[in-house]
Formats: C-alpha cells, structure tokens, sequence
C-alpha cells in the first residue's frame, strides 16, 4: 500500500513542481500553494475515474447491454463531454472559484463566533483507532445528505428546472453521471461542501469518499440490467436500483421517478420509504417536451436553456412572458 | 468493538511508552492525526487522532507540555512532552495556526491565518487578553528577548508587523517582500531574520523599526528556520526549491545546502544535534539529514501533508531550551 502512496505522491509533486508551482510563485500566488497541489491530486482522481469507466464499466455495458446499439446512439456523446468537463477539473475548478469565498466566509464567520463542531471522534473515541470505520461513517453520513439534496431537486420547481437536464437523457450509460446544469452543480458543491465542513470531514477524506461515490453513481447508470443479489441491493445502489429513478413516467406510474433517490447507499430509501426493488425494465428519460428536447443538443446550447429554463420557473414574471 | 478498540489502544501506548526515549511526534495536517515515530527505528511506531487540521507545535515555558494547535476545532491539544500522550484540551482558542509564549512565559499568542487576526493570550489560563485583525494572512510570529513586542508576518500583503505585547498597540508595519513566512529572533535581539517564501532568500530587519539592513539569497520558496543550537548558524527549509540552506548568521553568508525533495517546511534536530528531521510536505514523509555530511539519509513515511515535528524529550532532557528554541518550533505556512 505504502508503495502505491509512493508512486502517487511522486506522480503528484512532479506534476505540481514542474507546472504548477513554478507558475504560482512566478506571480506571487504562495497563498494557493497548498491548494493547488491538492488540485493536481484532484485532477490524477479524475483521469483514473475516468479509465475506470472507459475500461472497465465500458466492458459490461458492450458485453451485456441492456439498450442495444441504435439510432439514438449520438446522445451519448454530449455525456461523455460531461464527464470529461468534470473528472479533470474544468466544471470543478470554476465552481471552486465561484464557491470558494462564499464558503470561506461561512466557515470563518461560525468559527470567529467560537463554533467549531467537532469530529465524531469526539463524541465516539473508538472512531479514531480504527481509520476505515471512521472513514464509512463519515461517507454514510455524506450520503445521507446527498439523498434529502437530490429529493430537493426533485421537489422544488425551480431545481428541478435544472435537475430535468439530468434526467432528459433517453440513452442512459456509464456517462450520464455527470450530466449535471453548472448552477445544479455549484448548489450541490456547496451544499455538501458546507454539511461536510459542519460533520467534520478531513479535505483528505472528502477527496476519497467524492471519487468512491462518484464512481459507483457512475456505474449504477451503466446501460446493463445488473444489480448485486437481494441482500447486496439493500447495501449498494446499482444499475437496477438506480435506472428505476430515471425511468420514463406512464399513466400507470406518474411519479415513477420519485423513488431510488439513494446515491450510493440505498438505506436512506427503504428507512424513508422510497425504494422499490423489482425486476421490470423500463426506458428512460422525461415524458415533457420541452425537457425532452434536451437531447440532441450539445453541451453548450444545454447550458444555456436550461439555464432559462431555471430562471423561468423561478421568476413569475419571465414565466408569464415565456407562456404569451 | 469497546475490546477491541481497548487492547488496541493499550498496544499503542505500550509501543509509544518503550520508544519514549527516542520518539519523534510529527503533525499530520490534512489528516486530523499526529505520528509518533521512533528515532532510532526510523519508523513510525503510532498514528493517534488529534483534532482538525493541526499544523504547529510549541514546548509550554515549563518545558513538561507540548502543545498542538488544532486549526478547525479552534482548541488546544496539550501533550506529554515525554510520550506525547494527550493530556488536555484547551478550548476557545479561534485558530491556532502559528503559535509562541513570549521568553517571560506571561503570553501566549497566535497567529490565526485564516481569520486574519493575531491574538494575545494570559499564558497561565490562556484567557484572551486582547485579539488584534489585521489584513493579508497572519503567518509567523517572533518575540524580541524582553517580551515587549511580537512580531508576525503577513504572507498576502507582504508585510512584517510589530505590536506591543502590553498595549497591543502597532509599533511599525512594513513591507518585506513578497509572501513573508518564517521570522527568528538572533540571540543578539538586534536582528530579526524573515524568510520570504515568494521569492528567494531571506530579509534581515531591525526589529526597532523594520527596516531592511541586509538580504540573502537561498533559495526558492525560504520559509522556515531551525536553530543548529550553537547560536550562530540556522537551518532554513526552500519549499518551490526543495531544498535546506545552512546559514552563519555571523558572516551572513549560506555555508551549505541539502536537497530535501517535497516541499521541505517544519525542522528539528535530534539532541545529539547529528541529525535535521524534515517534514517533507507533498511526499508525505519526513526526511533525515546527516548535518555532517548535509545529506538525506533516511525518508520515513507518515501522514497527509505533514507540517509540524518535535523531538520527544527523554527522560533526562531537561526543561525546553530558550525563546529562539520555541518561537522556531512553530515555523511552516499553508
């Protein structure tokens, strides 16, 4: 294990103290230095998020697709922008510098206030002898906050003018993940950013538990009818689990998509009474129009209305013009 | 789970105890956690919790307590000197990044990075005598030999500042150069030396007015200093060069250099003064430096970005050594 922490620091420093240092001390930015070697560590995470998907999900959706190749196939493409965007850094780095000083100023406001919550540890002492415990507590509890935010997208209007970007895709693969609007994205960041910082993760911690949670978000969208067996379904969200969330509404099942919120742990919809487990497949995608047409757009043009989209929901008065 | 975590920890303090001769405690930053590893073994024998985001350590004026600042939980974690078990937890501390007593053991001040304030506390109770805020990241502190005045530098603005220990008052505010981070006291008190970590030496300062009477080139990114323990010649770790200087600040003048790769930041040496440990930040590891030789050694593994080492004392170490000794301890920025 040491070995491999290794090789990965090494990999790390060279890239920082080759690229990215020199440019930061050049113009007098020390202040960032730590933050942007962390960065590069950030980035690595995502090329490996990335191979893991390219090679390995990618293998079970060729050999065993539960969708079979067609006409539909380019809309997958734009995903794929997606999780590129994403994994190395581009969408991550610009919420950063949207987010960054608004969370600092939460953070040091509470703390000059004398609050610092405190780490479980505290409160569990035989937390801190044992890191991996410590470390599922800390991810159980990070999930549990990404279920009640992702029931918010779903349940207030004007998320879900931003969220429906999500669910638009009638091709569900292992790139649909991170087809996310920017705007859902820095409100997802900052909201979890903020919980994270108030339960006491470690920016160590944080890091893993983002890329071992994104990876099996990744995975539970894969284009394969395959779950882990009853009692493994109960412990895990996958692409069984997962697919039901994002199946097409009918007559029959209006508010389908109102169930399997869970992002990585399905716990949180059977203590809350979301989960349905059974075997039917069903398409996918949202049964409105204007949400629909969605797909076939690039990623830019997504942007943009879907961003009118939210700013119309959420204003009355551009609501009004928009309906004339 | 109770048992378990019982016998574990027992284990650990029986490690800890038979090693406390020769341990070395080092600050896991980004990882809430502090090693303890042996000196001799060159291992690391123990990782404990501690806190949130512990950079810096200081030695209590009474030399029987280390204590640790704990950054995001905004306390104290005050540990045996000899087997850095923890003792207590001082609460209300509001970010305790950088850290000193002053020589006459009456104050405790800190220096909060990210708060932008310096505060002054009573050492005896650690009650807050006076907070001072203060723009551009407060970063290092020194002391001038009567505790009369504190001196901090400001890593954004460039800035060293001097504040009277009693009234709280600014004395002199001036600007050094770019990212000042280390700062030390000479035995002489005539000459406060200030590692500017965005450039490339160091700046000697008068410490009546801060005025610039000498500079010195070292390397890229100087940030922290560590007394060789003769009075005359100090280290300085080069963080963006990755490297240590040895300086004689007699003749001012650089009289060796070590590469230490991975962002070098926090030193101490051992008490036969034949080694330099060195966290290596980005690599998570700590380096030894033969000071004979000036050459690495030995890398030893441990935590997440670590910042701050401190040499255990053995039994028969007495009392910290004086001011310079302590206000070094506390060296690194972020």
């Amino acid at each position: 294990m040491r070995d491999l922490i290794d090789i990965w620091v090494g990999i790390q420093t060279w890239i920082f103290e080759t690229f990215v240092g020199p440019v930061l001390f050049r113009f007098g930015q020390m202040a960032w230095y730590e933050p942007g070697y962390n960065a590069v560590e950030f980035v690595m995470l995502g090329v490996v998020q990335i191979a893991v998907i390219a090679v390995g999900m990618r293998f079970f959706e060729r050999r065993w697709p539960l969708e079979r190749p067609g006409k539909d196939d380019g809309l997958i493409l734009v995903d794929q922008v997606y999780t590129v965007l994403n994994k190395l850094g581009v969408i991550p780095l610009a919420i950063f510098v949207v987010t960054y000083p608004l969370v600092q100023e939460i953070e040091l406001t509470v703390r000059a206030w004398g609050f610092a919550p405190p780490r479980l540890e505290r409160v569990l002492p035989w937390l801190g002898d044992n890191a991996l415990a410590s470390f599922l507590v800390y991810f159980i509890l990070y999930d549990f906050a990404a279920y009640w935010l992702h029931r918010a997208q779903h349940a207030f209007p004007w998320w879900w003018a931003l969220h429906s970007l999500h669910h638009s895709q009638r091709r569900m693969t292992v790139w649909t993940d991170d087809r996310n609007h920017v705007v859902d994205d820095l409100l997802i960041t900052l909201a979890l950013v903020l919980f994270s910082q108030m339960v006491g993760v470690q920016p160590g911690e944080y890091v893993v538990i983002l890329m071992i949670g994104r990876l099996v978000e990744s995975w539970s969208h894969a284009n394969v009818d395959m779950g882990f067996g009853w009692l493994g379904n109960r412990l895990l969200v996958g692409p069984r689990f997962h697919r039901l969330h994002h199946a097409l509404a009918s007559p029959e099942e209006r508010h389908i998509q109102d169930h399997n919120f869970a992002p990585v742990f399905p716990i949180w919809d059977i203590l809350f009474g979301t989960a349905i487990y059974d075997e039917r497949n069903r398409p996918t995608g949202v049964a409105d129009p204007v949400v629909d047409a969605d797909n076939g757009r690039g990623w830019l043009v997504q942007q943009v209305t879907v961003f009118w989209r939210f700013v119309r929901t959420l204003v009355p008065r551009f609501r009004r013009a928009s309906a004339l | 789970m109770k048992k378990m975590a019982f016998l574990s920890a027992l284990l650990v303090l029986t490690i800890v105890g038979s090693a406390r001769a020769d341990a070395v405690l080092v600050l896991n930053s980004e990882e809430a956690s502090y090693s303890i590893l042996s000196r001799s073994g060159r291992a690391e024998l123990a990782r404990l919790p501690v806190g949130r985001e512990p950079h810096h350590l200081i030695v209590t004026p009474d030399g029987k307590e280390v204590v640790v600042g704990s950054t995001a939980t905004n306390e104290l974690l005050v540990l045996d000197v000899k087997t850095g078990e923890r003792r207590r937890v001082v609460r209300d501390i509001i970010d305790p990044y950088h850290m000193g007593f002053s020589p006459n053991g009456k104050w405790f001040v800190t220096a909060a990075y990210r708060l932008d304030h310096v505060d002054i506390y009573r050492a005896d109770d650690f009650k807050l005598a006076g907070r001072i805020f203060i723009d551009g990241l407060p970063s290092h502190l020194a002391f001038d030999a009567d505790s009369k005045t504190v001196f901090v530098t400001l890593q954004q603005t460039g800035r060293v500042v001097a504040f009277d220990l009693q009234t709280q008052a600014i004395k002199w505010n001036v600007k050094v150069g770019e990212a000042p981070a280390g700062i030390l006291m000479l035995p002489d008190d005539k000459r406060l030396l200030v590692a500017l970590t965005g450039a490339d030496g160091l700046v000697v300062l008068d410490p009546k007015d801060g005025s610039t009477t000498a500079t010195l080139q070292t390397g890229k990114g100087a940030h922290n200093f560590w007394p060789k323990g003769d009075g005359r010649h100090y280290f300085l770790s080069n963080r963006v060069e990755g490297t240590v200087s040895l300086i004689d600040t007699q003749d001012m003048k650089v009289v060796g250099t070590v590469r230490v790769p991975g962002g070098p930041d926090c030193m101490d040496i051992t008490p036969d003064g034949k080694e330099l440990w060195v966290t290596q930040r980005f690599l998570r590891r700590v380096a030894v430096v033969d000071i004979e030789q000036l050459k690495v050694v030995a890398s030893i593994p441990v935590g997440k970005s670590p910042h701050g080492v401190f040499m255990l004392k053995s039994e028969a170490a007495g009392p910290a050594s004086g001011p310079v000794r302590a206000v070094s301890t506390a060296g690194g920025s972020k």
